[in-house]
């Protein structure tokens, strides 16, 4: 272990050094491994509104709609915008129907302070392994905001379900996953009804037309992706199993919405298909809500599973084709420990293929803009709007993959030279937000380590003729584009 | 002007060849032919309401439904259908038989849920979430050479699944000092994996300038650029647009005439760009679903399920309508309350595939619409 061992630690496995952060990172697992045993940063994010309460305030707010269309017909009076009008849409109804919702305008102001604190806590935490991964599980965890039902709960989701548990047992954190109403809500579950529930007899009578029956969304992609993984060795059978164990996971109906319990969780019996059910080929007793339960807890600690997760995290961590030997050394780690996160973390940190010069990561355009405001102390996150609209210019919206499979994890996915113009272009802005106090040279050495200190890039920064042309080029090197 | 190049591959070269690049076994280049041939597709994101892009005029059912929304100043196309005014561009090719709508097309979902309509016929299977990759990207991997671009800012599911396919977005406001750009050459030529990209973010650089004034971005630019990067002998031969803003549930009339005129410019921008190429050229709209067949008390329509797809290009046999009209009575409504779809949106992907860019059968049917035997494609699209 020397410098470039602390240079690695902060940036391949943390979210590029602050000024000052190399010296910390001086023993490199040390510094990784005390950051896993003082766990997650909950403090930061008390005291914002969980999602039962914007559950809430979003029914408040779509009733309240609906009441303004119903007087809009009423009067017959000129309408306004359609509600896919772009933000920003400058139509003079689309003004007056902004005008008109202050309850919306309340959600969306909660939506950009719980995404500007994501990115606050980003930029400035000491922990930036631990910040990592919790950006990691909320990818393995996607939810896309693009679909309406999910729109606030990404966020949420991921300070309530994911954050908690990251340091802990897999099993919880995929449990709190699978019953946070943005999960139950983004893969449908929250609609899906046994077909042979109190609550399908009940509408076959009433309404023989109306169909009500089982969706298999969640439960696939529990499986393909959440835990065995596509090649896991599941059947189309052991989807529709998982899929009526968990029927009744769902979400506060409208009408319910005066209750409190839960976060925004709910399990409703009556849409609980019964049974015993088969699941890679162990029988769970119909136990109603527990029946799930039993099958996600055997779920995590199965051997595919391990594998999955594995691979994932070599590959977001160390490189786009990590060596075999370290993912399964990681996953045998995690499976002694009997499903212990930081197993098969410390397996990863421990072992020395982590650590190899060849290993880089071509960083996401969030790692970048991350790196980037650590690197100069750039308070991006004061405006949130500003910042959402940067990530999604450089190609990674917030919280949108706009697949459950979540973005994409190798440098062929984000490296292109449309991709490195852009970056050019907001490593120039991003410059010009660094206090004209730093020297460039030294920014350079204090983020990318020693060896920054000499060659080509230090004696371009050298010459540059301003701090801002010096951070502009030190943002848009080449080496501050890899997570080495 | 330099060409835009395609760089992914490029960039899996520099690594080392890690990741092989995977063909549609069998298909060499000369079996994917009329390599010169150029599709263009346009998704409109939110559902386009096709009854009034295209209303049945003369139908006194469409005239009950919509009432006051109903378009009174179309212009006459077959005596049955007619285009909105502010389609006057397209109505031009369609008197020069460049123009091919086709009426009650849906994906083969048939829900209300624009994300998973969306999702359904990008990945180009029989369901949301049948696929992880699109239907583009699974034909431009089935071609020998070919390069597809996508003009967004996150690689749409409908073009994923292909390393061939690159994505362009406007630049940001603030322009890259030259000075810069000279003090970063040297660096990047040190960096073998990244040189390329520089290369091509130098040219794109370029290109920014001789794009003139920036501006707003939406539909005519969008075409406009698509059309840049398909023309030359270079350029990419599929090219993918969307754009937002057609979930008309209130306040339709208004919002549709500014839409209608923004893809009017699109189709004309695209026509003007490709130059004689446009003669080899089809582009096909496309939406997520259609809308209701009645208007709503908002002078709006909501979520319906059959709509419509415009084929243009001097490739396509248009001047006619095509597709199953199924009418608008109250018995031929889906549900009762949508035009019920008579042509899965699959068919006339496949039509288009197989006649335009000659890809075979057997890759249409298996890997780019899996399980799609029954589904067979729509002839007589183009010409000749």
């Amino acid at each position: 272990m020397n410098e470039t061992s602390a240079t690695a630690a902060v940036n391949r496995f943390g979210l590029g050094a602050k000024p000052g952060e190399l010296a910390q990172a001086r023993d490199p697992r040390g510094w990784l491994r005390a950051q896993l045993r003082a766990g997650p940063d909950l403090a930061a994010f008390a005291g914002l509104p969980d999602s039962g309460e914007l559950l809430r305030r979003q029914n408040a707010y779509r009733q309240a709609r609906r009441q303004d269309r119903r007087e809009d017909r009423a009067r017959d009076a000129p309408p306004s915008a359609p509600d896919g009008a772009p933000a920003g849409a400058s139509t003079p109804q689309a003004a007056a129907a902004r005008e008109r919702s202050p309850l919306q305008q309340a959600l969306r102001r909660d939506a950009f302070d719980d995404l500007g604190l994501r990115y606050r806590v980003a930029a400035t935490t000491d922990a930036p392994f631990v910040e990592r991964l919790v950006h990691f599980w909320s990818n393995h965890f996607a939810i896309s905001i693009d679909k309406n039902q999910a729109r606030l709960m990404a966020a949420p989701m991921e300070r309530e379900a994911i954050r908690p548990h990251v340091t802990g047992r897999f099993a919880d954190l995929l449990l709190a996953v699978e019953t946070h109403p943005g999960m139950l809500l983004y893969l449908d579950n929250a609609a899906s009804i046994g077909d042979d529930s109190m609550l399908a007899r009940r509408a076959v009578r009433r309404q023989p037309k109306r169909k009500l029956g089982l969706n298999e969304n969640l439960a696939r992609e529990i499986l393909e992706l959440h835990t065995l993984g596509v090649n896991g060795g599941y059947a189309q059978q052991d989807v529709i199993e998982l899929a009526k164990a968990i029927t009744g996971w769902g979400t506060p109906l409208p009408r319910d919405a005066g209750r409190a319990d839960g976060g925004g969780y709910v399990y409703r019996p009556v849409a609980h298909e019964p049974g015993a059910r088969s699941v890679l080929g162990r029988r769970y007793a119909d136990d109603g809500e527990a029946q799930g339960r039993a099958i996600l807890r055997d779920l995590a600690v199965h051997p595919a599973t391990a594998r999955h997760l594995a691979f994932k995290l070599a590959r977001h961590f160390v490189a786009d084709a990590p060596p075999p030997a370290l993912v399964e050394r990681m996953a045998a780690a995690y499976l002694r420990s009997g499903g212990e996160l930081t197993a098969l973390y410390t397996a990863m940190i421990d072992d020395d293929a982590a650590w190899s010069d060849a290993a880089r990561k071509f960083k996401s355009p969030q790692d970048f803009v991350v790196s980037a405001m650590r690197a100069g102390g750039i308070a991006l996150d004061r405006n949130p709007p500003v910042l959402l609209r940067l990530l999604q210019a450089l190609g990674q919206p917030s919280f949108t993959p706009r697949s459950p499979a979540g973005f994409p994890d190798t440098a062929a996915d984000w490296a292109s030279g449309d991709a490195l113009r852009k970056r050019l272009q907001a490593a120039a802005a991003l410059a010009g937000q660094v206090s004209a106090q730093r020297r460039p040279l030294d920014l350079a050495a204090a983020t990318l380590g020693p060896a920054a200190a000499q060659g080509p890039l230090a004696d371009a920064l050298r010459r540059a003729g301003s701090p801002q042309e010096g951070f502009a080029l030190l943002f848009s090197s080449p080496a501050f584009q890899w997570r080495v | 002007m330099t060409d835009p190049r395609m760089t992914r591959r490029r960039f899996l070269a520099a690594l080392g060849g890690t990741a092989a690049l995977t063909l549609w076994p069998g298909l060499s280049p000369a079996a994917s032919g009329g390599a010169q041939t150029r599709l263009l597709v346009v998704l409109l994101r939110g559902a386009m309401d096709g009854l009034h892009l295209l209303p049945p005029s003369d139908d006194a059912d469409y005239r009950r439904l919509r009432g006051a929304l109903a378009v009174a100043d179309a212009q006459p196309l077959d005596g049955h259908f007619g285009l909105h005014p502010k389609l006057s561009f397209a109505h031009g090719l369609y008197a020069q038989r460049e123009l091919l709508p086709i009426v009650a097309v849906a994906p083969p979902y048939h829900q209300r849920s624009h994300f998973d309509a969306q999702d359904c016929l990008e990945n180009g299977t029989a369901a949301p979430g049948g696929a992880r990759d699109g239907w583009i990207g699974r034909c431009i991997g089935a071609m020998a050479a070919d390069e597809g671009v996508a003009i967004a800012q996150v690689m749409p599911l409908a073009m994923r699944g292909s390393t061939r396919a690159e994505l362009w977005s406007p630049p940001l406001p603030r322009p890259v000092p030259d000075a810069l750009m000279q003090q970063l050459q040297p660096l990047y030529a040190a960096d073998p994996a990244l040189a390329p990209m520089f290369a091509d973010a130098m040219a794109e650089a370029d290109m920014d300038r001789s794009d003139g004034a920036r501006g707003a971005f939406r539909l005519p630019e969008a075409m406009a650029a698509a059309a840049k990067r398909m023309q030359g002998a270079q350029a990419a031969r599929i090219g993918f647009v969307e754009d937002t803003g057609w979930d008309t549930h209130r306040g339709q009339q208004a919002a549709l005439e500014r839409k209608f005129g923004e893809l009017d410019a699109g189709l004309r921008a695209y026509r003007e760009g490709m130059g004689g190429e446009w003669a080899r050229s089809v582009v096909v709209v496309v939406t997520e679903f259609g809308r209701t067949a009645a208007a709503n008390g908002s002078a709006g329509t909501d979520h319906g399920v059959g709509g419509m797809a415009l084929l243009a290009g001097g490739a396509v046999r248009g001047g006619r309508v095509g597709g199953d009209w199924p009418g608008l009575s109250p018995t031929a409504l889906h549900e009762g309350r949508d035009l019920r779809p008579t042509t899965d949106l699959r068919a006339l992907f496949k039509g288009v595939l197989a006649s335009h860019l000659r890809v075979p059968e057997a890759a249409l049917e298996t890997r780019i619409f899996p399980d799609s035997r029954a589904i067979r494609p729509l002839d007589g699209l183009l010409r000749g």
